[in-house]
């Protein structure tokens, strides 16, 4: 079992390399997921997990690679575009306006948006997230971490995305609320939305996905789907990584 | 830095004697660079002469503002007002009692029969700058950059208000006239090479290294414990120094101070000359303060216009100024890091 | 008792005006960590058209003004600052610096240095008398102005969608265009919000001082700048009453200083703000997210 079909992938990254001056962050990536797929991509910190997606969002431009989605390329685009593309992202930190009101953040996430569902939408976020509705006028730094989380998610999810990238939503929450926050992207997953999932803490994570990367020092190291990476024996090595070797990652579908 | 000991006799001598050669080659080149260009001041017509001995106090001035602003990263407005500071107590210190009779009636005793000599009055002059900068610098200091920068603009408008209007101290809007001249090209030379020499030995120096490895990111730096507050004010008192001191010898070059002179105008050639030369060394300084110095020279020549068949063809007045702000901009855009491009001069040879 | 109500309204007045120059200036700071030195020549090219118009229908005068501050402001943002748009604090600050020299000096160089009398709004120098006190038709309308503008932009930002967009830029810029926000849109409002009040403070301004000249913006933006210091760089209703306390100062200063020491009286107000930002840095009012990065 693969887990791939035979259509053309969603987001097809090739040969990616991505560079701060004289430090190099990405070297080499190719990733692909496919339309309803759920990926996650795992790897300790300062892997590169970050740069990855902030290439792919075009907040940062690769010195080499190509970037497409659906087909089309993403690298000129231009950053205010890529949402436009059907790409939204939700940063480390959820990066939520705090001097806002929660529904002024919800409005800014529909900013592409010209149809008139809108505000539906929006109600139904309000009924899944009872909290944001009660406090839809109040400033979104009052919010609690995983109520911001969740509005950042809301507000990602209002421009109708084909493909969703999350950075370590679980950063800084307690394991209840990351607990929720994993339930509602299970939920998401249902409405057909893909998602690509980065974090640090590799359980949760996997306990999502239907296939992972490792990454490590810029590359990945190993793919496949979870249950495979987990029993894999050069997994520890894979996560914390000795040196980019150059090779494509090795893919373990631990079965037929 | 490692010396290596090497085994064949006289080579680690050497070996060391070539390491301090290329840690100075900067400021060996630098102070040929100003050597020739007061050689070249001696030997040239009058006017020339004085046009050259101005743009060396005013590379004086470059130097002075580069010390905190390469260092820090700060932008600082306000070093012309600690030119002007410089100036006028030098002035007050050096200018004949009978001319502050005439100026200064209101003068206090002990200053109106002051008759100092030049030498100390301009020490004097670049010291007071420095201690109005240490007590401005305790507040100042602590805000973050961009603040700062305005912060220091207010400096300027602060010294400005204040000059021009304690008559009784300063004349006011009015000229002191009278002071004694003793700035020609040599003292301009020596001011020059002084101030070089300064800058070089203090940004080799720990402090400065703190302040420019800090200076990128500002919280970094706060993490890591390092007290920006303190080497930023260190760096501002030494820069305020020198700028006291260009203002001290651009008031013994004119022979007057006016405080109009310490104003907008001066603060934005200064700048522009550090700007275009470069805001992150000192060859970028120096290199700033010749160019633009033979530019405006050039530009005043335009304006003045020249002979073509009868006719005298001129730029309109005030064109310099126009060109030089525009060259800024292009520098900024096109160029941002300066003709130096943040480097000092390099060693030649290979290692 | 009227002296009093006099001075008040004084201070109140030009408090309004500095308020005004010091919302110009902040909202280009918000959106773009810019400080914008040629603010100065915004005000100062409105007044000179008024100086050309001078002798129209009064509509037209301001009309005039109005037109000539939002073409020049759009000029510099597309000019100036929008290839050094990625650039550094320090760098952003010396180009301003350079386009404000620039402005300046061409003008002087097209119609000279010296200062030129203009009767604008001569109606408005009437005095008119409240509460016994005598007061200035002009200073009277020069509060309901600041006060309606005032109004006006804070109903803009909370209200309208561009002002939404420009409040989350001037929070989070990147994370605004991640979600598509666009920067030229969001900046080039800034620069039209701003180049009208640099209009309207224009108008008052000659108005009561019957002069234009090539510096007359530069008193207005020392002050303003360093309102925006005090109320908090970044914030914009800290702008606008940094502004307004450092405007009304110097006049309430004026009015309390010993004679002899009323020309110091700037002096005092920048020495009152050092001790401002001595205590409190960040500002009277501090802005949000002024270190956010994504």
């Amino acid at each position: 079992m693969t887990g791939t079909g035979e259509m053309a992938p969603l987001l097809d990254v090739r040969g990616l390399d991505v560079r701060y001056g004289a430090i190099t962050a990405i070297h080499g990536v190719d990733l692909h997921i496919h339309a309803g797929e759920i990926v996650a991509i795992v790897g300790p910190n300062g892997a590169g997990k970050t740069s990855l997606l902030s290439a792919i969002a075009g907040l940062v431009k690769p010195v080499a690679g190509t970037i497409s989605l659906a087909g089309k390329s993403l690298a000129e685009v231009g950053l205010e575009n890529v949402v436009r593309h059907g790409v939204a992202m939700v940063p480390e930190g959820r990066n939520i306006f705090a001097s806002l009101t929660v529904l002024e953040n919800l409005q800014l996430g529909a900013t592409i948006r010209r149809d008139d569902a809108v505000a539906g939408d929006m109600e139904g976020f309000f009924s899944t997230f009872p909290v944001l509705g009660e406090r839809r006028n109040q400033p979104a730094g009052l919010l609690s971490g995983g109520e911001q989380q969740m509005l950042a998610i809301a507000r990602a999810l209002l421009s109708r995305p084909r493909l969703l990238m999350l950075d370590e939503p679980s950063l800084g929450l307690a394991p209840r609320i990351v607990e929720q926050v994993y339930e509602e992207l299970e939920r998401i997953r249902k409405d057909g939305i893909t998602i690509l999932v980065v974090e640090q803490n590799a359980s949760r994570a996997f306990g999502l996905a239907d296939r992972a990367y490792i990454m490590s020092h810029g590359a990945f190291t190993l793919s496949g789907t979870p249950e495979a990476l987990r029993a894999h024996e050069d997994f520890d090595a894979a996560y914390f990584g000795v040196s980019v070797t150059g090779d494509s990652p090795k893919s373990w579908s631990g079965g037929a | 830095m490692n010396i290596e000991v090497r085994t064949s006799a006289g080579s680690a001598t050497a070996f060391l004697k070539g390491e301090v050669l290329r840690r100075l080659w900067p400021l060996l080149c630098l102070a040929v660079l100003v050597l020739a260009i007061g050689l070249l001041a001696d030997l040239a017509p009058t006017v020339l002469q004085r046009r050259i001995t101005q743009g060396l106090i005013y590379l004086v001035a470059v130097v002075g503002l580069y010390v905190f602003v390469g260092n820090s990263g700060v932008l600082s407005f306000g070093h012309v007002a600690f030119m002007a500071i410089g100036a006028y107590v030098s002035a007050l210190l050096t200018m004949s009692v009978a001319a502050k009779g005439v100026f200064l009636p209101d003068l206090p005793i002990w200053l109106k029969s002051a008759e100092w000599a030049p030498l100390a009055a301009a020490f004097v002059g670049g010291a007071v700058a420095a201690v109005v900068a240490l007590v401005v610098g305790f507040p100042l200091m602590r805000l973050s950059g961009i603040s700062a920068g305005i912060a220091t603009f207010a400096i300027l408008v602060v010294t400005y208000v204040v000059i021009g209007n304690w008559s009784s101290v300063t004349g006011g809007q009015n000229s002191l006239m009278g002071l004694p001249i003793y700035v020609g090209p040599w003292t301009a030379t020596a001011g020059a090479l002084a101030a070089v020499g300064i800058a070089f030995a203090f940004q080799e120096s720990r402090s400065a290294l703190l302040l420019r490895a800090s200076r990128e990111d500002e919280a970094a730096a706060a993490a890591s414990g390092v007290n920006m507050v303190r080497h930023r004010i260190g760096a501002f008192v030494i820069s305020a120094f020198l700028s006291g001191v260009s203002g001290v010898l651009l008031a013994h070059f004119l022979g007057t101070v006016r405080v109009e002179t310490f104003y907008l105008d001066l603060t934005f050639l200064i700048i522009a000359m550090l700007v275009i030369g470069g805001m992150r060394s000192l060859t970028g300084a120096v290199a700033g303060a010749v160019v633009i110095s033979a530019l405006t020279e050039l530009l005043r020549q335009a304006e003045v216009g020249f002979q073509i068949s009868g006719t005298t063809v001129a730029a309109p007045g005030g064109l310099g100024d126009v060109v030089l702000a525009l060259l800024m901009l292009l520098i900024i855009v096109f160029r941002p890091k300066g003709i130096a491009g943040g480097r000092e001069v390099s060693w030649p040879f290979r290692t | 008792m009227d002296r009093i109500i006099q001075t008040l309204v004084d201070a109140i007045s030009v408090g309004g005006l500095y308020a005004l120059t010091a919302l110009g200036i902040g909202l280009i700071f918000g959106v773009m960590r810019l400080i914008n030195f040629a603010h100065g020549e915004l005000i100062m090219i409105a007044g000179y058209a008024i100086l050309l118009m001078f002798g129209l229908p009064l509509w037209l005068v301001v009309a005039g003004a109005l037109a000539a501050a939002l073409v020049l402001a759009l000029a510099i943002e597309r000019a100036a600052f929008r290839p050094i748009r990625e650039a550094d604090p320090p760098t952003l600050l010396i180009s301003s610096f350079a386009v404000s020299f620039f402005l300046q000096k061409t003008m002087i160089l097209f119609v000279g240095s010296r200062p030129k009398g203009v009767d604008f709004l001569a109606v408005l120098a009437r005095q008119v008398e409240i509460a016994g006190a005598r007061l200035q038709l002009l200073q009277i309308v020069t509060i309901v102005v600041s006060a309606v503008l005032l109004v006006g932009l804070t109903w803009f930002l909370k209200a309208t969608r561009l002002g939404l967009e420009m409040r989350a830029a001037a929070e989070n810029f990147s994370m605004a265009q991640v979600l598509g926000v666009r920067a030229n849109r969001v900046i080039a409002t800034a620069f039209a919000i701003s180049a009208v009040l640099a209009a309207v403070v224009a108008c008052l301004f000659v108005a009561q001082t019957g002069l234009v000249q090539p510096r007359m913006g530069l008193q207005l933006v020392v002050i303003a700048f360093v309102g925006t210091v005090i109320g908090g760089l970044g914030s914009l209703p800290g702008a606008a009453l940094g502004g307004f306390l450092v405007g009304a100062a110097t006049i309430l200063l004026q009015a309390l200083l010993p004679p002899d020491l009323r020309v110091f009286r700037e002096a005092f107000v920048f020495v009152a703000v050092a001790l401002v930002l001595l205590f409190r840095p960040q500002g009277i009012i501090p802005a949000h997210g002024l270190k956010e990065r994504i």
